[in-house]
């Protein structure tokens, strides 16, 4: 297999037990190289987990992670040269300056591009005299942002990149991601729980729900799947139309549902049923199928 | 240029094609103007570039903006339309979701047919002022 066709990053079988606890159950995922793979879930789904296996920061109970075609825990040292990481919390020694963490970093990476990381820092308005301490929470993800990409990473992993950020940091953080993609073409893998931000960029997602992968797929396939329809009659009509579903409500005599396997004729055979006297249906946003997906009171 | 709506049903590389066609059509873009490039206008709109540079291929293949080797991307010299079994296909799809929504709100048809003016009208006059 060449270069261009393995994936960036490829989980396969992964599972993470702490003690009793299994904190990702049977896990795979592939992503696929130039994307945007963005990773959902609640609190607690075992995102951190299974992004620790994957960059080899941790060894998973069983199965295995690869990254860029190699074992991520065996490859960990020489891999991270090509993977930049922004962590959830950035970090770094407090009393360092900018451009001393720059220095730092210039030694580790062959392919550093100083100019690169200069030309970012003052882009954000950040001066690379000031100390790491000082900056605030959003100026350290930008740091930490320019300190990745300027690594030239052939994979960059952002760990909620905008939890924190105000309006005006995170709109900056997703040009310097988009600009980056458009000129080199970087796989980004991303957790987040801004929906909005990433309905616009991802090119795939996958959703974890309690350990597991609940779903994973092209986002443009996803939202073509899933509708929320209503109608006035039982929820049994949309078995007649072999709808399936994720959640169902009834309101008086009607019927809310979402289903998973939308398409239009079987709707228009739900809507033309003697029993039913109107019906419509309704596109959902990324936000409104992930509550479908893993949500209270969610099936799937 | 244009807005995108990222939460609509119409995947984000039509509403890009379509958006582009627009102003084609409304005479905001003419024959030979150079179109942004793919890295300027992901950022504009806040979208994938690969999502863009999609969008941009099939324009091209569909005759409407032609590429020239190092210089870039333009608008095509007589840009094609949309075949008219495409166009009212389009249509189709949109005004069921248009008649959709305005039944959900319970709009008559005037209502519905009068504001589908109001915004046809809207949209021809934004462009005219931006040219």
């Amino acid at each position: 297999m060449n270069q261009a066709e393995t994936p960036a990053i490829r989980i396969a079988g992964m599972t993470v037990r702490y003690g009793r606890r299994v904190a990702v159950d049977a896990a795979s995922l592939e992503v696929p190289r130039g994307s945007v793979y963005a990773l959902l879930g609640r609190n607690g789904a075992g995102k951190s987990s299974l992004v620790r296996c994957a960059l080899g920061q941790q060894r998973a109970s069983s199965g295995n992670a690869q990254i860029l075609g190699e074992d991520s825990w065996k490859h960990r040292t020489h891999l991270m040269e090509r993977v930049g990481v922004v962590a959830e919390e950035a970090d770094a020694p407090p009393e360092m300056r900018v451009e001393q963490l720059a220095a730092f970093c210039a030694r580790l990476y062959s392919r550093w591009d100083q100019k690169a990381f200069d030309t970012r820092a003052s882009r954000f308005g950040i001066s690379t005299r000031a100390r790491f301490g000082e900056l605030s929470k959003g100026q350290k993800k930008q740091v930490s942002l320019a300190l990745a990409l300027a690594a030239a990473p052939d994979l960059i992993v952002l760990d909620d990149p905008t939890l924190g950020l105000d309006v005006v940091a995170r709109k900056s953080l997703f040009e310097e991601v988009i600009a980056e993609l458009a000129d080199r073409g970087t796989t980004i893998f991303l957790t987040t729980h801004d929906l909005a931000g990433v309905e616009s960029i991802a090119d795939r997602v996958a959703i974890m729900d309690g350990g597991r992968i609940a779903l994973d797929e092209e986002l443009e396939a996803l939202k073509a799947r899933f509708r929320r329809i209503r109608f006035s009659a039982q929820p049994l009509a949309l078995e007649a139309a072999s709808f399936r579903t994720t959640l169902v409500k009834r309101w008086g005599t009607g019927t809310e549902a979402v289903v998973s396997n939308y398409d239009d004729l079987a709707f228009e055979r739900l809507r033309s049923s003697a029993t039913i006297q109107s019906a419509d249906v309704s596109a959902m946003t990324l936000e409104e199928i992930f509550i479908a997906v893993a949500g209270e009171g969610a099936h799937s | 240029m244009f807005d995108i709506n990222p939460t609509d049903a119409a995947p984000i590389w039509r509403q890009i094609e379509e958006g582009m066609r627009r102003m084609i059509a409304l005479g905001a873009l003419k024959p030979g103007d150079t179109v942004p490039s793919v890295r300027e206008l992901a950022q504009q709109l806040r979208v994938n570039p690969n999502t863009v540079a999609r969008a941009y291929q099939r324009l091209t293949e569909h005759g409407v903006f032609a590429v020239r080797r190092g210089e870039g991307t333009f608008v095509a010299d007589e840009p094609s339309q949309p075949k008219k079994s495409e166009r009212n296909e389009t249509l189709r799809d949109a005004s069921s979701r248009y008649a959709g929504t305005a039944i959900s709100v319970g709009a008559s048809l005037g209502d519905a047919v009068d504001e589908l003016n109001n915004s046809y009208d809207k949209l021809v006059r934004e462009h005219r002022r931006k040219v």
